[in-house]
């Protein structure tokens, strides 16, 4: 049994800036610029094309021994000009590294002098807007870097257009902001959703086109898509936030909230049965419209679908784990279609997830005694694997080695997963996606246990009872 | 003529990094061997990723970071090198360091770690890399890792790798200091003055491959050709190998240098220290292994070394020739464009490129030195793009200006030429298939003829769908799909493999001579 206090084995989140670069992609017209050294922007690069399969362009300050003794301030400037020489963009996201921040590079003070520097403005119509934020990689995780960032950038709009507290005007928008990263596929289908919905509605970050782009005739420096500037700077006067994700906080949405009062209604990631129709409830109770017939349609056939599968998924015995907020939602998805989640599992250190997993279990199937476990890495949680026996692993492809050596199927979801394709169209939300992941979960069990081929009735005696070639010959004569 | 300016639209300040070949036997002055220039994208990673990349490979290593979890989060069995045993390097571990940890220093926590390690795992050996937060806070990993390995008597050698330090070719001489301190004093003391002299006609020669990492198993295609020839291969650093076999590379006769701007380093070294001359060779394409072959019998100057090793190349070249021949007819003409990490890989893949009739008309590395791009430049034709430290934008610009059919680089390469439409393929980490050896070879034929020739280019041509192409009659439709490859309007450049052949040989001898003169 390992048990360790020190060192970390396989692990099961990423660092604060890669969140942030998650983030800062699904904004319009967005560069993002590491503070650093050179490698973080290639690594996480590597990370995020590999999963996307897309380009991902980030800069860095590319700091040298020099920058790191003398402080970063000329290389960001730099970094800066030559990011906006190359790549025009609206918005660069400044985000800083362990090394920049370690060597107390003041990165606002920076940014503030290069603006006078290059006399840029404030003002998103024409002024280049740099976003810094703090995300040093040794605290938290990608999650918290993602979140802060979301607050940074909706923080920097609303702060500037608010200046001397500008009226709200109200634009009877609904905003949607979550707190982890979601599939592309995902995105679409919360925005399909809302297009059906709310007449209006700005979803922070979309990703749906910049990480999964289509192929066209040109090739745009930076990918076309995200949430437009625009709307970001409409956020403060929308009629209400829905903040996707609980078990984090969603400091964008609080923020909103606290500054502007615009109320925020936070609701589990729309993941399976009960967290849609959870989403859906939010959504029309604010917007005070009612469910277009399409979905209701929908969530009729994965009613059907939840019947029609009902005996495979009793009692399997499920690992889940991944971001703490999705984490929370396929874990309510698995006790609604009476899986049996043994083990549930996120690499973030989160004091609320266990209370909330608890909670949820109390509420569906309360005779049930999960491991619950936060702060994890792989090797912590084969460990646990081992203890809990799952007939299946729900999670991130860095499960692998685990589903592997156990010979059980891994079902990919979240990121990163890098040994299969098309991680960008994983659809899991909504009641479209829930019945995907239904169908992917029962169909990797069918293929695991093999149900069809092997009749596990009664075997008809041709196949069991044995005979002895002799046998056979002399009974062909 | 030099032409370096505007070549491409990028910043000033990079323009002396990319120029473009347009004499014959010129050589190019071009910028390398630089700190990356801020916010220019560059493809580079750090000094931390030169060394791991170096050492990685070692199977029973605990290859444990010291640092936040991202360094050791996004390095985790990125480099597809296999082994024939233990698996230990698959695994990532780092010393996590949070926020208390830099305040108050890591060592406390490293220390523990190495202890927790050793109890769990009990490695032959710990490398302890150093990360940017390490060279800031000054943690001292030196004597930490002295007083561990004194504890358990076992090496514990620190890398000391911290990114910001200088850049990846820096990261390559922290993994060879790192492994010196692994490599054994033989028993019998061999010096480069008292030279035991041996005859190969009798005791079977040693030798040790440096810098092949057995990415997708290279390494077991490489070591029978030299076990057939009679010749022992002792290690090769680092791919597929253990503790105890790196031990004992003080025991070779000679170092073949394979990637040579990793481990050129250390085979200077043995050379001063263990008297071990060293080779530069290359085990990809049929003409570099043939090179390979012949320079390493020649060396021991055994005849029946000699004889095995023209059997071998006569047998081998006999039997992959039909193939290479059938690709060669599918891909020739088409023109490829290279980017790699280092120029080792870059200069033999313009030699594997004229065997298949390709001709290279973009070259650039991460890397590259001085000596190496002036190399690269003798070694390709004319009109040639050769750039240092390129990033995305140049590459895709310089793609579409050169037309290049293909693309052989890395993963965040990969999705520039793919968006272009360009063909591709991964000659790096992420490779599951030998592109060394003879069957290597036919692997990477294979690979560049399906990605080339694959009918998709053809599908993606019409981007957007305009009714009318489709409903004006079925010819339109017809020629759409026509079975000729998709970059047939390329064609237009003339092809003369005798002028490459003919720089390559110069190149080759030069190499060769080179060698024997040193």
């Amino acid at each position: 049994m390992t048990k360790r206090s020190y060192t970390t084995v396989n692990p099961c989140i990423m660092c604060q800036p890669m969140g942030s670069a998650l983030a800062f992609k699904g904004i319009e017209s967005t560069m993002v610029i590491y503070h650093g050294s050179q490698g973080c922007s290639t690594y996480m690069r590597l990370h995020l094309a590999h999963h996307f399969r897309e380009p991902v362009d980030i800069a860095s300050s590319s700091l040298s021994e020099k920058g790191a003794v003398y402080g970063g301030r000329e290389n960001l400037k730099k970094g800066l000009r030559n990011v906006i020489n190359r790549y025009q963009p609206r918005v660069i996201g400044v985000a800083t590294t362990c090394l920049a921040e370690t060597i107390g590079d003041d990165v606002p003070a920076i940014i503030r002098e290069f603006k006078e520097e290059e006399e840029i403005g404030d003002d998103p119509k024409k002024d280049i807007i740099i976003i810094p934020v703090s995300t040093p990689s040794y605290g938290e995780s990608h999650v918290s870097g993602y979140i802060k960032t979301l607050e940074a950038v909706v923080r920097n709009f609303a702060e500037n257009q608010g200046k001397g507290r500008a009226i709200k005007i109200p634009n009877g928008k609904i905003n949607l902001i979550t707190v982890e990263s979601l599939s592309p596929a995902d995105v679409r289908e919360i925005k399909e959703i809302l297009e059906f919905t709310a007449e209006n509605y700005i979803f922070l970050p979309d990703i749906s086109e910049t990480f999964d782009a289509p192929l066209r005739d040109d090739f745009p420096k930076i990918a076309p898509g995200g949430t437009l500037l625009s709307e970001i700077e409409d956020m403060p006067n929308s009629l209400a936030s829905l903040g996707l994700g609980i078990v984090s906080k969603n400091l964008a949405m609080e923020f909103l909230e606290g500054n502007y009062s615009v109320p925020g209604h936070g609701v589990p990631i729309p993941i399976g049965l009960s967290n849609t129709d959870n989403f859906f409830t939010k959504l029309v109770n604010i917007l005070s419209c009612s469910i277009p017939e399409k979905y209701q349609k929908e969530r009729g056939r994965l009613l059907d679908a939840m019947v029609d599968v009902h005996k495979y998924l009793y009692g399997v015995k499920a690992a889940v784990y991944g971001d703490p907020d999705m984490v929370f939602s396929l874990t309510t998805f698995l006790l609604e279609i009476g899986m049996h989640p043994v083990l549930v599992a996120t690499g973030s250190k989160s004091r609320d997830f266990g209370m909330k997993i608890r909670q949820i279990f109390k509420e569906i199937r309360p005779e049930l005694e999960p491991v619950v476990l936060d702060g994890i890495d792989f090797d912590s949680l084969n460990d646990a694997v081992s203890n809990c026996s799952p007939d299946i692993l729900i999670g991130n492809s860095n499960g692998r080695y685990i589903a592997k050596d156990r010979d059980i199927p891994l079902v990919r979801v979240g990121l990163p997963i890098h040994d299969r394709v098309g991680a960008q169209r994983i659809l899991t939300v909504g009641y479209r996606g829930a019945l995907e992941l239904l169908d992917r979960i029962t169909n990797a069990i069918l293929e695991a246990t093999d149900t069809f081929t092997s009749p596990v009735q009664a075997k008809p005696a041709t196949y069991t009872s044995k005979v002895t070639e002799e046998e056979c010959i002399e009974g062909m004569k | 003529m030099t032409e370096n300016t505007g070549l491409v639209d990028t910043l000033e300040e990079r323009q002396p990094y990319i120029a473009r070949k347009q004499e014959n036997g010129q050589i190019i002055p071009l910028a390398c061997d630089n700190n990356s220039l801020a916010g220019a994208i560059s493809q580079r990673a750090c000094v931390y990723s030169g060394a791991r990349v170096v050492l990685n490979p070692i199977t029973d290593a605990i290859h444990l970071v010291h640092g936040p979890i991202g360094c050791a989060g996004y390095t985790w069995d990125i480099r597809g090198a296999k082994s024939s045993g233990v698996e230990t390097n698959r695994s990532s571990f780092s010393t996590d360091m949070k926020e208390l940890d830099v305040i108050f220093g890591g060592e406390d926590k490293l220390s523990n770690a190495i202890d927790e390690l050793v109890g769990l795992y009990t490695p032959p050996v710990i490398l302890v890399y150093s990360t940017c937060i390490v060279g800031v806070i000054g943690d001292d990993i030196e004597a930490v890792c002295k007083m561990a390995s004194m504890k358990h008597n076992i090496p514990v050698i620190p890398v000391k790798s911290e990114g910001f330090k200088g850049n990846k070719s820096d990261g390559y001489k922290a993994a060879c200091d790192a492994l010196k301190q692994l490599i054994k004093r033989p028993q019998k003391e061999k010096t480069a003055e008292n030279k035991p002299e041996i005859s190969y006609e009798i005791m079977k020669p040693r030798i040790n491959i440096l810098g092949d990492f057995n990415v997708a198993g290279d390494v077991w295609l490489i070591k029978p050709l030299f076990e057939q020839m009679g010749i022992e291969v002792l290690v090769s650093l680092t791919g597929d190998s253990t503790v105890e076999s790196i031990s004992r590379a003080s025991e070779a006769d000679l170092n073949l240098v394979q990637c040579s701007g990793s481990m050129t380093y250390l085979a200077k070294w043995m050379q001063k220290e263990y008297g071990i001359p060293y080779l530069t060779v290359s085990f990809f394409g049929i003409e570099d292994i043939s090179i390979a072959l012949r320079k390493t019998a020649e060396y021991f100057g055994s005849e029946d070394i000699k004889e095995k090793a023209e059997e071998i190349l006569e047998i081998e070249t006999n039997r992959i020739t039909p193939e290479i021949s059938r690709v060669r007819e599918r891909v020739k003409g088409k023109k490829a464009a290279i980017y790699m990490g280092g120029p080792a890989k870059a200069l033999t893949l313009i030699k594997g490129f004229s065997e298949l009739g390709m001709d290279v008309v973009i070259i650039g590395t991460q890397t590259g030195q001085k000596e190496d791009y002036e190399q690269i430049s003798y070694s390709v034709r004319n009109g040639t793009v050769i750039v240092d430290d390129a990033n995305p934008l140049e590459l895709a610009e310089l793609l579409v200006k050169q037309k290049a059919d293909l693309m052989v680089a890395g993963v965040k390469e990969r999705f520039i030429a793919y968006k272009l439409g360009v063909a591709f393929c991964d000659f790096n980490h992420d490779r599951v298939v030998k592109f060394e050896g003879f069957d290597g070879f036919v692997n990477f034929a294979r690979e560049v003829d399906t990605s080339i020739n694959s009918p998709v280019w053809k599908s993606i041509r019409q981007r957007v769908l305009k009714p009318e192409t489709i409903s004006s009659g079925k010819e339109a439709v017809k020629e759409k799909i026509s079975e000729e490859p998709h970059a047939k309007e390329y064609k237009i450049m003339a092809v003369e493999p005798e002028l490459l052949y003919l720089n390559i040989d110069v190149a080759a001898k030069n190499q060769i001579s080179g060698e024997a003169s040193r």
